[in-house]
C-alpha cells in the first residue's frame, strides 16, 4: 500500500502496530501475572502513539471536529483510564497473590473444567 | 463546541447512579466502628479454616467490636436504582436528542437498554443483600460499585463517540472486575476476577486499537464522522483502515458479549464470581455492550454491512459458532453455574442473529425490537435463575460443599416456590412457551426470516432443542430426584431474595403472555436505527 508509504506517520504507525503486537504477544505468552499487566499496558500506549501519529500528521486535511485537538484528549483519557485500570488490577493479583502465594498464571487452575 | 447543560437531562440515569453511589461512599464515613468487617461466616467451629467458599479462612473468634449495620445500603442502592429506572422510563416516547454535540445521544434504543440495566440493578441488590447478609460479608464497597458499573452500562448504552464508548465500557468493567473479586478471601473469586481482568483488559485494548485507526481514517471519533467517511470514500487507502478498525472493534465487543472464538473466560468468570454479581453482569454487561455493538456498526459502520468485505459476514459466523459451542459445551456440565455460563454464550449467539439482521435496512426495526425484547427477557430470567442459585450457594457455602446438580435434587420437597421459580427461569431459558423466552427467540428469528438469514434462523432453532436437553435435567432433579439430605433454609432469609425472584418470575411470564405490552414500549426504540 503507497497509501502508507506516502505519509509521514508511517514510521509511528509501523512502530506503533509493532509495540501493540508485542504488548498482545506478552498477554499470551507470559507467565507472570505482573508481566502480563505490564504488558496490557504497553497494548495502551501503543494505540497512544498511534493517536497522536494521526493527530500530528493527519490523512485527512479538514476533520470534522479537528484532528489535533481530539487525538490529544483521546491520549489523556487513555492515560486516565489505563491508571485506574492499573490500580484495580495490581488490586486482584494482590488477592490472589494472598490465597496462593505465587503470581504465576499457570498455577490459576482452581477453575478448570 | 457548545455545552447546553440541558444535555445532563440526558443522561439522568447514568447521573442518578452516580450519585447513588458517591452517596453510599459518602455514608461509610459517618459509620461507628468501622473495623475490616469480618468476612465470612461466625467464627465458628474449627473446620471454617478449610472451607473455600465463604472465605473466612482467617475468622478467629476473638472478641472484636461488631461492623457496623450497613443494611440501609441495600435499600439505598434499590432506591436509586428505581430512580433511575423511572428517569429512562418517563422519556421513553421521545423523539432522540444528540447530546454534547454529537458524543451521546438520548434516545429510545438508550433508554430502553438503560431501562433494562436499572432494574438488573435494582434486582440484583435485592437477591444480592440476602446472600451477603447470611455470608456476613456486607462491606461498604458493593453496591457502591454495583451502581458505578450500572452507570457505565447506561452512558454505553447512550455512547455514539468512539471515546466516550472507551471510557463508559471501562466504568463498566472496572466496577465489575472489583465485584467478581468481592468475596476475596477465597481462591476462586480472586482466581476468576484475575481471569476477567486481563481478558476484558486485553479486549478493550483491542477495542481501542480499532477506535485509534477509524480516527486516522477519518479524523475524528463520532460514528457519525465515520459514516460519513464511508459514505464519502474519504482518501485513498482509508478505507482498509476502516475495514482493520471495524474488524478490531468488533472483536473488542465479542469478547465482552461471549462471542463463541472470544469466549474462554465466561464460565470461569461466571462460577467464581458470586451469584448476585454473576447475575447482573449476565444481564446488565451482556445488555450494555449489545447495545454498543449495534451502535457501532449500525450507526458508525452501516454502509459497510454487506458485500464481500462488510461486517454481516463477520457477525454471521460468530453467531454461527456461538450457538453450537455454547450449547453443545454447556451439556456435559455438572455445576448449575457452569452451565448456565455456558448457556450465556449460546445466547449471546441468538442475540447476534439478530444483530446480523440489523444489516440490511428493511427488517432492521424488527430486528432492533427483537434484540432488545431478547436482552429484556434474558435479563429477567438469568437474575431469578443466578437469584434461585444464590440460594442454593450459600446454602452450600455455609455447609461447605461444591456446586453440583445432586445438591438441587428434591427442592420442590424443601422450596415448593423456588422449585417452581426455576423450573419457570429453565424453562424460558430454553424457550418454551408461554415464557418469555419463546417470544424473545421467535421475535429474533422472525426478522432473520425477513432479513434473508432463513438458514441462520433454522440453525438456531435447532441448536436451541438441543439446549433442552441441559436445562429440563436441572428440572428433573429438582422435581423427580429423591431430596439430598439437609434443612431448608430458614425462612427469613429468604424473603427478600424471594420477593426479587418472584417479582422476575412474573416478568417472565408477563413477556411471555403479554408481548404485545413490551413490544409497544420499544416502539420509539425500533426506529433508531432507521432511514
Amino acid at each position: 500500500m503507497d497509501f502508507f508509504h506516502a505519509h509521514q506517520a508511517q514510521h509511528y504507525l509501523v512502530l506503533a502496530a509493532m509495540l501493540f503486537a508485542l504488548g498482545a504477544a506478552g498477554v499470551v505468552l507470559r507467565r507472570n501475572a505482573i508481566i502480563v499487566l505490564m504488558s496490557i499496558e504497553l497494548m495502551l500506549n501503543a494505540v497512544n502513539l498511534t493517536f497522536l501519529a494521526f493527530s500530528r500528521f493527519p490523512l485527512v486535511p479538514n476533520s470534522p471536529m479537528g484532528s489535533f485537538l481530539t487525538g490529544h484528549a483521546a491520549v489523556f483519557f487513555v492515560i486516565a483510564t489505563a491508571a485506574a485500570e492499573a490500580s484495580v488490577g495490581l488490586a486482584i493479583i494482590i488477592a490472589v497473590f494472598r490465597s496462593r502465594t505465587s503470581v504465576n498464571v499457570d498455577e490459576f487452575d482452581t477453575l478448570k473444567l | 463546541m457548545n455545552y447546553d447543560p440541558n444535555d445532563l437531562y440526558g443522561v439522568l440515569p447514568a447521573l442518578i447512579l452516580s450519585a447513588g453511589a458517591l452517596l453510599l461512599l459518602t455514608s461509610e464515613v459517618f459509620l461507628r466502628n468501622v473495623k475490616p468487617a469480618v468476612l465470612g461466616p461466625a467464627p465458628g467451629p474449627a473446620e471454617a479454616a478449610q472451607r473455600e467458599l465463604p472465605p473466612g479462612a482467617d475468622a478467629k473468634p476473638q472478641a472484636a467490636p461488631a461492623p457496623p449495620d450497613r443494611r440501609y445500603q441495600a435499600w439505598v442502592a434499590a432506591a436509586f436504582a428505581a430512580a433511575a429506572l423511572w428517569a429512562a422510563l418517563s422519556r421513553l416516547g421521545d423523539p432522540a436528542v444528540p447530546l454534547f454535540s454529537g458524543a451521546a445521544v438520548s434516545d429510545g434504543f438508550g433508554r430502553v437498554v438503560a431501562a433494562v440495566v436499572c432494574a438488573a440493578l435494582l434486582f440484583s441488590c435485592i437477591v444480592a443483600f440476602s446472600y451477603l447478609e447470611s455470608l456476613r460479608a456486607t462491606r461498604g464497597e458493593f453496591y457502591a460499585l454495583a451502581l458505578f458499573s450500572a452507570a457505565g452500562m447506561c452512558l454505553l448504552a447512550q455512547a455514539t463517540d468512539l471515546i466516550v464508548i472507551f471510557i463508559s465500557l471501562e466504568v463498566m468493567s472496572l466496577a465489575v472486575y472489583a465485584l467478581c473479586a468481592y468475596l476475596r478471601r477465597g481462591k476462586r473469586p480472586a482466581e476468576a476476577a484475575f481471569k476477567y481482568f486481563i481478558l476484558g483488559s486485553f479486549a478493550s485494548a483491542i477495542f481501542l486499537y480499532g477506535a485509534a485507526l477509524a480516527f486516522g481514517a477519518t479524523g475524528s471519533t463520532r460514528l457519525a464522522d465515520v459514516a460519513a467517511a464511508l459514505r464519502s470514500g474519504g482518501p485513498s487507502g482509508a478505507s482498509a483502515l476502516l475495514y482493520a478498525a471495524v474488524a478490531l472493534l468488533a472483536s473488542g465487543f465479542a469478547f465482552k458479549v461471549a462471542a463463541v472464538p472470544f469466549h474462554m473466560w465466561v464460565p470461569d468468570v461466571y462460577d467464581g464470581a458470586p451469584a448476585p454479581v454473576t447475575g447482573f453482569m449476565a444481564a446488565g454487561v451482556k445488555a450494555a455492550a449489545f447495545a454498543t455493538l449495534v451502535r457501532i456498526l449500525v450507526s458508525g459502520f452501516g454502509d459497510a454491512s454487506t458485500g464481500p468485505r462488510g461486517w454481516r459476514a463477520l457477525v454471521i459466523w460468530l453467531a454461527l459458532l456461538t450457538m453450537l459451542f455454547g450449547n453443545l459445551l454447556a451439556i456435559p456440565q455438572r455445576s448449575v453455574k457452569r452451565m448456565l455460563a455456558y448457556s450465556a454464550i449460546a445466547h449471546a449467539g441468538y442475540l447476534l442473529v439478530a444483530v446480523a439482521s440489523m444489516a440490511s435496512a428493511s427488517p432492521r426495526a424488527d430486528a432492533t425490537q427483537g434484540l432488545l425484547f431478547y436482552l429484556a427477557s434474558y435479563a429477567a430470567t438469568v437474575i431469578g435463575a443466578f437469584g434461585v442459585v444464590a440460594i442454593i450457594e450459600r446454602r452450600l457455602a455455609l455447609s461447605g460443599a461444591g456446586d453440583d446438580l445432586s445438591s438441587w435434587s428434591g427442592l420442590s420437597d424443601r422450596h415448593p416456590g423456588l422449585a417452581a421459580a426455576m423450573s419457570l427461569f429453565m424453562v424460558s431459558l430454553a424457550g418454551v412457551p408461554p415464557t418469555a423466552g419463546f417470544m424473545a427467540k421467535l421475535t429474533v428469528f422472525r426478522a432473520a426470516i425477513e432479513a434473508g438469514l432463513a438458514p441462520l434462523a433454522i440453525f438456531g432453532v435447532l441448536t436451541s432443542v438441543a439446549g433442552l436437553y441441559y436445562y429440563l435435567r436441572v428440572v428433573v432433579y429438582v422435581y423427580m430426584y429423591p431430596s439430598a439430605k439437609g434443612e431448608p433454609v430458614q425462612g427469613g432469609r429468604l424473603l427478600s431474595a424471594g420477593l426479587a425472584i418472584a417479582g422476575c418470575a412474573l416478568i417472565v411470564l408477563w413477556m411471555g403472555i403479554q408481548p404485545g405490552t413490551f413490544a409497544s414500549l420499544t416502539q420509539s426504540a425500533a426506529n433508531a436505527f432507521g432511514r
